[in-house]
């Protein structure tokens, strides 16, 4: 196993190495000196702060600066836009509060998603199976924007209405554990119902496929209870599309829900990297897609590791 | 108690118990959870600020109204505005009278008070804020010189204090930036008097020292936080910045060591029974004065939170968690009869009042005037120019995307200040739409319904409405036969595209850094062109004498006629379309007194209180 996880981080330097050059010209398709300036800035305040900035140096230049802090983990460079702040500190900060948002999001929904499409797979045409495809469909046919504001509105402005003291937060951020469900658990109950429908569906079709199986139909013959043939013989072989999905959704946990986190004030990765986007803050969106790029391949080989511990028959080699 | 519903309810989510004792708790744990997060005896402002917040709270490096406003909670200048008066009038803020200025007005003298002292904290011995010397005032100063300081103000000392440009060209090529090193327009007496020497009497040197720029820091700070000194402030301030949350929120608390400073008394009306100032008796009817005398600032703790979605800010000052808030367009006819523009009654019986402020604002489209197709100043050119003004109609676009609310006025000064033409409309203008007029003037100049004219390329930014609006003037364009192409741009790119000249026709606004025309006027100023702030790249020798009289002149009317002058040969020459100045509503809980909005200064702060 260990050689075939080294050959598949040798094979991958590349592909990591490619994104952060691309990443790297695609961001100085813009020029970011002009914006930073203040009013009446002369020709000289704009070449002195491209110097500041590194810009005036070689683009292979700039490159191996930043390879050279990706690979010591030296995150110390200094946001452009928040001087006196560093990209570590900010991802630091950042980083927790996505997760605090995104992992209970994922677990939830997957944990509800696999229970109903199960539910759903088993009553396969029936009325039950009809309903809950018509409310996938219908969740995943309103726009993530409507059950944000909706959600404020109702879930936390005219609840607090009603009930006369706050349930929700609207917008705002306290750490610790106490205050999560006042700040966080409305945002994660709309994340887990947009994804809901996308999860649904899709390991309904999974479930479906495994109830055509010839093992599900041997284990029925034998007699098999009814829960066993699902939660053991089912869901054990439809476990392979499961943890894909989920593996390659990890990585995504840590940009946060850029929306979720805008509406409701959580200075998380999506906040902080939609800023960085917005504002040309360059340290901040390189460090930021490093960090991420390196994830997605680590999840990535993850899922084949996994795949081999789900599926006796798959070999890592 | 509180805790084990939290942590029950918490247990019963993970494990999927969703019955409704389930829900009930959680809900009660939330709801008991939320509202003891801020203390209840404590006089606490819950402000909003509408943006990601300022980026940095070192006044050289700031430069956004965002930072105005986070920096003006904790530092001081040497003036300030009077909080109430208008027009807007400067007073004493860290020194014990107005500065003395000497017959050729070129002479600053100014004193000191000697009660001011830095905020407590570590970066002085024993953590005792010192007192203010008049060598915080020179360095404050210097380090607007510092290129290592990244400032981005230098254009408001440039070419201003004697020996200041060279000081600053000498010690930035040095090997070390010597704060020590004097400067011939920087006279210290002692401690607390010191002299400023000018190049030239600019009158715009005195609002200089009421912007947050030049506000006074200690060098201990600075050397002691280094890059950190933009999040960790140490002023003279009233407030003491406690936490900040970046994008988020930022709490001050009272600083305990703030000076005896009373809230402004009552002038009453003048011997002849006039007001002492505009606005003074609604002011006294909404209670303006009901504090006078009091110590500032009048409240413990500031809560300044951020919102970049205007959706979360109006639901949360509905719900009364903040004090104020600016009313966004969207949430514009949920508030007002749109119609008669006054508060809807459901609001009013809430206690709600509202004030809507004229900013000191030009919103406008220009012209490049050495673009070789629209811009110069030859009698055809101009007239196409005019041709193009009168096509466009911004009645219609105030409408449209304003709800009517902005104030449409001819040239580049905005209302209330010296040089604003009567009524909002200059004499001679070419105001549209006129079409008829329009149709004439291009005939005249060779181009009867544009023919032989290129494409008009417009750059706009991709912000707000402002691709939409450039649709409506392309189509008000088309009616007299110019073809205008839109270009929405996100906002760095639009400056980049200014800094090169490169947009022959483009939409900007420009909010004014102080109360004088002559801060719109320098940006048709010649030596001002691109890259600077003069992106019309206007040029006119008689227009730049023009400029170079005013600035060194006191108001007066023979400034003022200057200024009209000036502001009539931008109408007629056309090098910008316009203008319109926006107007902000600001909806205030009646529980928020001594709230008089204001954006051209933000230390306002300070006399505000809740009851």
């Amino acid at each position: 196993m260990w050689a075939f996880i080294i050959r598949k981080l040798v094979y991958n330097i590349p592909v990591y190495l490619a994104i952060i050059f691309l990443l790297m010209v695609l961001l100085r398709q813009r020029d970011p000196v002009t914006g930073k300036l203040g009013k009446n800035a002369t020709q000289e305040d704009y070449i002195s702060k491209r110097k500041e900035f590194g810009l005036d140096q070689p683009i292979y230049l700039q490159y191996g600066v930043l390879l050279k802090s990706i690979f010591t983990f030296d995150f110390s460079q200094e946001s452009w836009n928040e001087p006196g702040v560093t990209v570590g500190e900010k991802l630091r900060t950042a980083v927790p509060r996505s997760l605090a948002l995104t992992v209970p999001a994922l677990g939830i929904t997957t944990v509800i998603s696999i229970f109903v499409a199960m539910l759903s797979a088993f009553y396969r045409g029936r009325w039950i199976d009809r309903l809950l495809v018509f409310c996938a469909v219908l969740g995943m046919s309103v726009s993530f924007l409507v059950y944000i504001i909706f959600g404020q509105y109702f879930g936390a402005y005219k609840l607090q209405q009603w009930l006369g003291t706050p349930v929700f937060s609207i917008h705002g951020y306290e750490s610790g554990l106490l205050n999560w469900p006042f700040f966080m658990l409305l945002p994660v109950l709309i994340s887990v119902i947009v994804s809901m429908g996308y999860d649904t569906r899709f390991y309904r079709a999974v479930m479906v496929e495994e109830t055509q199986a010839d093992y599900i139909t041997t284990a029925r013959a034998k007699g098999a209870p009814q829960s066993k043939v699902m939660f053991v013989h089912m869901l054990r072989n439809a476990m392979i599309p499961i943890v894909t999905r989920v593996m390659i959704t990890l990585p995504f946990l840590v940009t946060g829900s850029i929306l979720l986190e805008e509406f409701f004030g959580i200075p998380g990765m999506g906040y902080v990297l939609l800023s960085a986007i917005r504002n040309d803050d360059f340290p901040v969106v390189e460090g930021f897609t490093a960090v991420f790029a390196g994830l997605f391949i680590m999840s990535i080989i993850a899922t084949d590791i996994l795949y081999a511990v789900f599926d006796p028959r798959v070999r890592l080699q | 108690m509180k805790q084990k519903h939290a942590i029950t309810s918490l247990l019963q989510l993970f494990s999927l118990r969703f019955n409704l004792t389930g829900v009930a708790a959680l809900i009660l744990t939330c709801g008991l959870l939320g509202p003891f997060s801020y203390g209840q005896s404590e006089i606490v402002l819950r402000l909003p600020m509408p943006t990601t917040g300022p980026n940095s709270l070192d006044p050289v490096r700031g430069a956004s109204q965002y930072d105005n406003v986070a920096a003006s909670y904790v530092y001081e200048t040497l003036l300030e505005y009077e909080y109430l008066t208008r027009p807007y009038k400067l007073k004493p803020c860290l020194l014990e009278s107005m500065p003395e200025v000497s017959e050729d007005g070129k002479t600053f003298s100014f004193k000191l008070r000697d009660d001011i002292y830095f905020h407590d904290d570590p970066c002085f011995e024993d953590g005792k804020g010192r007192k203010v010397v008049t060598r915080d005032v020179f360095y404050s100063l210097k380090r607007m010189a510092d290129t290592d300081n990244q400032p981005k103000s230098w254009w408001l000392m440039q070419d201003t204090i004697k020996g200041f440009d060279q000081y600053r060209k000498e010690q930035n090529e040095a090997e070390r930036f010597d704060y020590d090193a004097p400067v011939a327009g920087m006279v210290e007496i002692n401690d607390h008097e010191f002299q400023i020497v000018l190049n030239q009497p600019f009158i715009r040197f005195q609002y200089t020292l009421a912007m947050f720029q030049t506000s006074v820091l200690p060098r201990e700070a600075v050397e002691h936080y280094q890059d950190r000194i933009s999040r960790h402030p140490v002023g003279t301030g009233p407030f003491i910045l406690e936490h900040w949350e970046t994008g988020l929120q930022m709490v001050y608390r009272r600083n305990p060591n703030y000076r005896d400073v009373r809230y402004p008394a009552d002038p009453g009306m003048k011997d002849d029974a006039t007001p002492p100032y505009q606005g003074y008796a609604q002011d006294k009817a909404l209670g303006m004065y009901d504090c006078a005398g009091e110590r500032l600032p009048l409240a413990d703790k500031v809560v300044l939170t951020m919102f970049q979605k205007n959706a979360p800010a109006w639901l949360k000052f509905l719900n009364k968690e903040l004090d104020y808030t600016r009313v966004a367009s969207e949430n514009f006819s949920q508030a007002f009869i749109k119609r008669k523009r006054t508060l809807r009654p459901s609001f009013e019986a809430q206690g709600m009042r509202v004030v809507a402020l004229p900013l000191l604002d030009m919103v406008y489209n220009g012209f490049n005037m050495e673009d070789p197709d629209y811009g110069g100043y030859t009698d055809q050119k101009k007239w196409v120019r005019q041709a193009i003004s009168l096509a466009m109609d911004l009645d219609e676009v105030n409408e449209a995307f304003y709800d009517g609310i902005n104030l449409i006025y001819d040239g580049p000064i905005p209302s209330g200040l010296d040089g604003h033409p009567e009524g909002h409309t200059a004499a001679v203008n070419y105001r549209g739409p006129n079409l008829q007029k329009a149709r004439e003037l291009l005939k005249k100049s060779g181009h009867p319904n544009g023919e032989g004219l290129p494409p008009l390329v417009y750059y706009t930014s991709q912000q707000a409405q402002s691709r939409e609006m450039a649709y409506m003037t392309a189509r008000n364009l088309k009616k007299i036969g110019i073809k205008m192409e839109v270009n929405a741009l996100d906002f760095s790119e639009l400056s980049e595209k200014m800094r090169e000249k490169g947009a022959p026709f483009f939409g900007l606004a420009w909010g004014s850094d102080y109360p004088d025309a002559e801060n719109n006027l320098q940006l048709f100023y010649g030596p001002f062109k691109s890259p600077m702030s003069n992106n019309f790249n206007y040029d006119r020798p008689q227009y730049n004498e023009l400029y170079e009289e005013i600035r060194v002149m006191p108001a007066s009317p023979e400034r003022t006629a200057k200024y009209v002058k000036m502001r009539n040969m931008i109408i007629e020459d056309v090098p910008m379309i316009g203008a319109m100045a926006r107007t902000r509503y600001y909806l205030i809980h009646d529980r928020l007194k001594n709230f008089k909005p204001e954006e051209t200064f933000s230390n306002w702060v300070k006399y505000l209180t809740i009851k």
